[in-house]
Order: structure tokens, then C-alpha cells, then sequence
């Protein structure tokens, strides 16, 4: 026996039975919601070439990404995001189609680089980018087709939760930091680690953005944080985002998602790719975020065709982890047949429910009974010369 | 109220933290009794307290089976970080250092050093930042014994009061980072359960308050 060939490589796993049903179903769910939006599927290779992620500013590292050098000895890598390979279609084969374009997909990211943390290094995402959108309208229908997405999955208690990217900039840019002290504050608040955000923010004494930024990591729940944000800091592209948070808050309300939607001020991670509002799902039962999602209006400028653009990914296991497992199908009947009866025999499984009936592959009837005891199968139906004849277990 | 689970580290940590806790008006009796019992309750508080290695105090933090877990910033800087961490506990004092043999010119060579460290993440991210290429090597015991047998030219490792280094012959020459134990909070806890943590955080800013 090879040592390796009864594992899968680190990372990997193999679905079997119901968390093969679960991953499908929430595949299912999501794709049929997101062609009732206007959305088309679209497939993308499975490896692409490394410029593709470096031409579109993507903030994984280069660790993070698989990689592997074709016989002409350019760089490919496993795909390890959907949207940039979306903006890239969008700004060549799809460069005279119209705008806005709706774009959805179903497939793997692959990473590396998490040995033995447990984490999964193929992802399954499902997840849809509006180009060529601008303004709120477009955000609005984001943020309410993120929360229909989870509905549609059948994830009781969750939440939307929303930030700005505009936020955080506005009180950094008062502060006139180098690219690391930046770095450092933006670091801080994503992490909300207070102690470290008192002592970067010291020098600043009673600026209002410094005063702002303070409690900027606490400025997440409800929609409160909103009317508080307001009182620390309300100036130029802070009011803005606040404007249009409380704007999102009051239209989602109004179709009766208050309950979903929550806010965090201090959600400001990768803010290089994000322009605008930035959104993030959790779900009772699951550990990490379960969906994520933004604007970022300047992807697919480095493309060569700028236009606004948003969209969200779920992460279809995280999310098939928080239901209830999937029933699978529980077997009736097993048909034993003479081959002259095929027909009859196929005529009579495809009338059953999927999963309730197979065939047998034994000649002897005695084992096609006994392969009945052992799947658990209530009945064993026998065709032969045109008889029909049902044997109860 | 949603109940809460926290992971605690093993060892010194875990006696501060109880002690923290006591301060806070919580009833640690089953923690400082635990038996054959490795989940333990807190009666009078919404708690469950578990005992656990630093590193797994992340990990499980990290895959949100604990909300909440007390660990040395040596772990996290070591490990990364993908979690909130929201307190400095103010216990739990040491550094990271650099420390070679009594003597020894670290600096003035061209020859590649070797490093001998438990942390190699931390010593490689202190020599990138100086933009030194140094070759690591993990060592899993007493890493001091790594230069007296001539097998690395320093050591990055915690240190408290220097003893054990001036014991072997080895003296601090850097500074790394400065450590002490953190409050960490996994993300969708935080998120979906703000109201149980904030109360918990809140409890532990006072008590750290009253004692300072």
C-alpha cells in the first residue's frame, strides 16, 4: 500500500450521502433564486493565469494561492476568487455586450497554505456580480437578494450584517498617516483590539476623527450605531456612507428584513478592493462568515472597461453545515427480472420516487431478497415471462 | 441568555484567569476542582470553561466551538490571527527576545545566521522587517541548548527575567515584542451574541480596572 493512497490531500474531503444532498440543495437553492433575479450561470476555468489576480489587485496573498507552470512555463494558478476571472470576461468577451451585465456562478475556489488548522482548502462558493450598476438602487437589491439567499437556503437565524468602506477612510484620511501606520489602524479596528487602537490613537489627543476611531471597533449591532456614528464623526464621505446605510436600513425595513440586517462600522477588510457598502452573513451554527459580499467599483477599470460593479459569495458548505441534514431517500423496493423484462423492470423504477427502488444485479433470487434485507427495502418485486409478483418483507 | 464557552490556557495562565474571574464575581468552584470533568460550568454566570493548550486556545476559537478564549500574544503573533482581540488582561508578562552567546558579534558577518527558535514565525517576520535573510530552525525543548552545541548563532524565544538565559551564557541583545495574555472573541460570536460578550468583556475591563 502507497502511503497516500487512501487519504485526500490535506484540505480536501469527499461528500458522501448527505453532505453530497446538503452541498446540492443549497447549490439548488441559490441558483434558482438567482435566475428569478435576471441572473445567468457562467462557468470559468478551473486554473487561470497568475497575472489575472495580480492585474486585478486581489488581496490574497501569493501563499495563498496554488499554483502550477504550464509547458511554456507561464504561471497558472487553481482559481482562488470568482469575481476576477467575471471582470475579466466582462472586459473582453463580453466587452460590446450592454450594461448592467447579472452574472452568477457555482464552483470551487481552491487556497493552500492552512495545513492542519482545519480549514478547507476547496471552498464551494455561489455568488452573483452586478456590473455596470451604479448607486444605491443597485446596493439595495444586493443587500435584499444576500438576505433572500440565506432565507432560500433554510438558515433560520442569521444576520446581514453592513459596513462602509467610505467610514473608516474618512477618519483615517483626518489623521495624515504614512501606509503603515494606516495599515496598523486598519488592522487594529478589523481586529477590535482596543488596547492596541487606545495606544496607536494616543498622539491624537481630542481630534474628532482620532475620538471617532476609538470606538469605531465598537460600533457594531443594531441600527443605533448609525445615530452614534453620526454623533462622533459626520463630516464629507462619512456622512455619505451614513446617509446611505441609514437609507439601506430604512428601504430593507420596509420590506420587512429589519430582523436580518445588523451593522458594523469597523468592517474594513480589504478595503484596496472595496469602494463602497461591504456586507458580511453569519448563521447560528457556524463558526466564520457564511457569506460575504461588497461594492467595488474600481475592479474592472484595471481590466480596461471601468464600470461600478457588486456582488456576494456564499460559502456553500458553511452554510449547508448550519441545517438540519438532508433525509436521504429511504428504499422500498428491489426488482429482480428476467432480462427479457427490462423494460418493465426500468417502466417500474422510474415510476417510484428517486432513491426508493433498484435493481437487482443477481441472477439467484434468494440473494436479490436477502440484498433487499440489507438496504432495508420493504418489498422485492419479481418479473418474469410478463408475471408480476411482489414479496413482502 | 445565551451561554457562553471560554478557553483558558493551560498552566500559569489559567491560575490569573481563574483569579480574574473570582474578581469578577464568578463562581469558579467546578474549574478549581475538575475531577475527571473537562467542560466546566459556571453557576452563577452563563459560562462554560474549558482547559486547553495555548495553540488550541486559537484553533478553537477560530472554528467558533469556543466564543471566547484567554491566550498569550506570543501564540497569536506565532499563529496568526483570524478572531477579535478585544482585551489586554495585563497578565502574564514576558517578551520575545533576541539572544546570542555571552560575547558573540551577531551583526558584524555576512554569513547566513542560523536561528533557533519554538516561534518561527515570529523570528522570521523580525528579520524580514530588518530585512535580513537568516536561516530558522524549530526547536521544540529548551531552546538555549541550540548555541552551546554550536547549532545556531541566537535563539528568539519568551523571556521573563533573563535567569535562564545568564544560566547558559546567553544574553538578551533585542528586544522583540512585548507579551502578555489577550481576551480573544470569535467573529460570529461577536456578531450574533454582542450583547452576552459585551457583558462578559465589560466585567473583565472592571475588575481589571479595580486592580490596577
Amino acid at each position: 500500500m502507497k502511503p497516500f493512497s487512501v487519504s485526500t490531500p490535506e484540505g480536501t474531503k469527499d461528500l458522501l450521502y448527505s453532505d453530497c444532498l446538503a452541498r446540492r440543495g443549497v447549490q439548488a437553492a441559490l441558483g434558482s433564486l438567482f435566475r428569478r433575479r435576471g441572473y445567468s450561470e457562467i462557468i470559468t476555468p478551473e486554473v487561470e493565469y497568475y497575472d489575472l489576480f495580480l492585474q486585478s489587485g486581489n488581496p490574497l496573498p501569493q501563499e495563498a494561492m496554488r499554483k502550477l507552470v504550464d509547458q511554456s512555463g507561464k504561471i497558472l494558478v487553481m482559481r482562488p476568487d470568482n469575481t476576477a476571472p467575471i471582470a475579466r470576461i466582462c472586459a473582453s468577451r463580453l466587452q460590446s455586450a450592454n450594461l448592467p451585465l447579472r452574472l452568477y456562478y457555482s464552483q470551487t475556489v481552491f487556497r493552500s497554505g492552512s495545513a492542519n488548522r482545519g480549514r478547507n482548502s476547496e471552498i464551494a462558493q455561489c455568488g452573483v456580480e452586478l456590473i455596470g450598476a451604479p448607486g444605491r438602487r443597485a446596493d439595495l437589491e444586493m443587500v435584499a437578494t444576500a438576505v433572500q439567499a440565506l432565507e432560500a437556503c433554510g438558515v433560520s437565524d442569521f444576520r446581514i450584517e453592513l459596513g462602509h468602506a467610505g467610514f473608516f477612510r474618512a477618519l483615517a484620511a483626518q489623521l495624515d498617516l504614512d501606509e503603515e501606520a494606516y495599515e496598523r489602524l486598519r488592522g487594529a479596528v478589523e481586529g477590535k483590539n482596543f488596547a492596541s487602537l487606545e495606544e496607536l490613537l494616543d498622539s491624537y489627543g481630542k481630534l474628532p476623527a482620532a475620538a471617532a476611531l476609538r470606538k469605531l471597533s465598537m460600533l457594531f449591532g443594531g441600527a443605533e450605531v448609525l445615530d452614534e456614528a453620526r454623533s462622533l464623526f459626520d463630516g464629507g464621505e462619512a456622512r455619505e456612507a451614513l446617509d446611505l446605510l441609514a437609507w439601506l436600513y430604512k428601504e430593507l425595513s420596509a420590506a420587512g428584513m429589519e430582523n436580518r440586517v445588523q451593522f458594523d462600522l469597523g468592517l474594513v477588510h480589504q478595503l484596496e478592493y472595496y469602494t463602497g457598502v461591504v456586507f458580511r452573513g453569519y448563521a447560528a451554527g457556524a463558526g466564520s462568515v457564511v457569506l460575504s459580499g461588497g461594492r467595488y467599483d474600481n475592479l474592472m477599470a484595471s481590466f480596461g472597461r471601468p464600470a461600478p460593479a457588486t456582488g456576494f459569495a456564499v460559502d456553500v458548505d458553511a452554510v449547508a453545515g448550519c441545517l438540519a441534514p438532508p433525509e436521504p431517500p429511504v428504499p422500498d423496493t428491489v426488482v429482480h427480472y428476467a432480462p427479457e423484462c427490462l423494460r418493465g423492470a426500468l417502466r417500474l423504477a422510474d415510476s417510484m420516487p428517486p432513491g426508493a427502488c433498484q435493481l437487482s444485479p443477481y441472477e439467484n433470487p434468494e440473494e436479490s431478497v436477502a440484498l433487499a434485507g440489507e438496504k432495508g427495502a420493504k418489498c422485492v418485486v419479481f418479473l418474469d415471462n410478463g408475471t408480476v409478483r411482489e414479496v413482502k418483507l | 441568555m445565551n451561554r457562553l464557552r471560554i478557553a483558558l490556557t493551560k498552566g500559569r495562565l489559567q491560575e490569573e484567569s481563574v483569579a480574574l474571574f473570582e474578581r469578577m464575581g464568578l463562581d469558579c468552584t467546578q474549574v478549581k476542582n475538575p475531577g475527571r470533568r473537562l467542560v466546566h460550568s459556571v453557576s452563577n454566570y452563563p459560562l462554560d470553561i474549558v482547559l486547553a493548550k495555548a495553540p488550541d486556545v486559537v484553533t478553537y476559537v477560530e472554528h467558533g466551538v469556543c466564543d471566547l478564549g484567554i491566550v498569550g500574544k506570543d501564540t497569536i503573533l506565532e499563529m496568526g490571527r483570524s478572531f477579535y482581540e478585544v482585551l489586554d488582561l495585563g497578565f502574564g508578562r514576558c517578551r520575545f527576545a533576541l539572544a546570542v552567546r555571552d560575547g558573540e558579534d551577531f551583526y558584524g558577518t555576512y554569513k547566513t545566521r542560523r536561528i533557533a527558535t519554538k516561534y518561527p514565525a515570529v523570528a522570521r517576520a523580525f528579520f524580514a522587517d530588518k530585512g535580513m535573510d537568516v536561516s530558522v530552525i524549530k526547536i521544540e525543548g529548551s531552546v538555549e541548548l541550540a548555541p552551546l552545541l554550536g547549532l545556531a548563532d541566537a535563539i528568539v524565544d519568551l523571556v521573563e527575567t533573563g535567569a535562564t538565559l545568564r544560566e547558559n551564557g546567553l544574553v538578551p541583545i533585542e528586544d522583540i515584542h512585548q507579551i502578555s495574555a489577550r481576551l480573544i472573541v470569535n467573529t460570529a460570536s461577536m456578531k450574533l451574541y454582542k450583547p452576552e460578550i459585551l457583558d462578559f468583556v465589560g466585567k473583565c475591563e472592571r475588575a481589571l480596572e479595580e486592580t490596577k
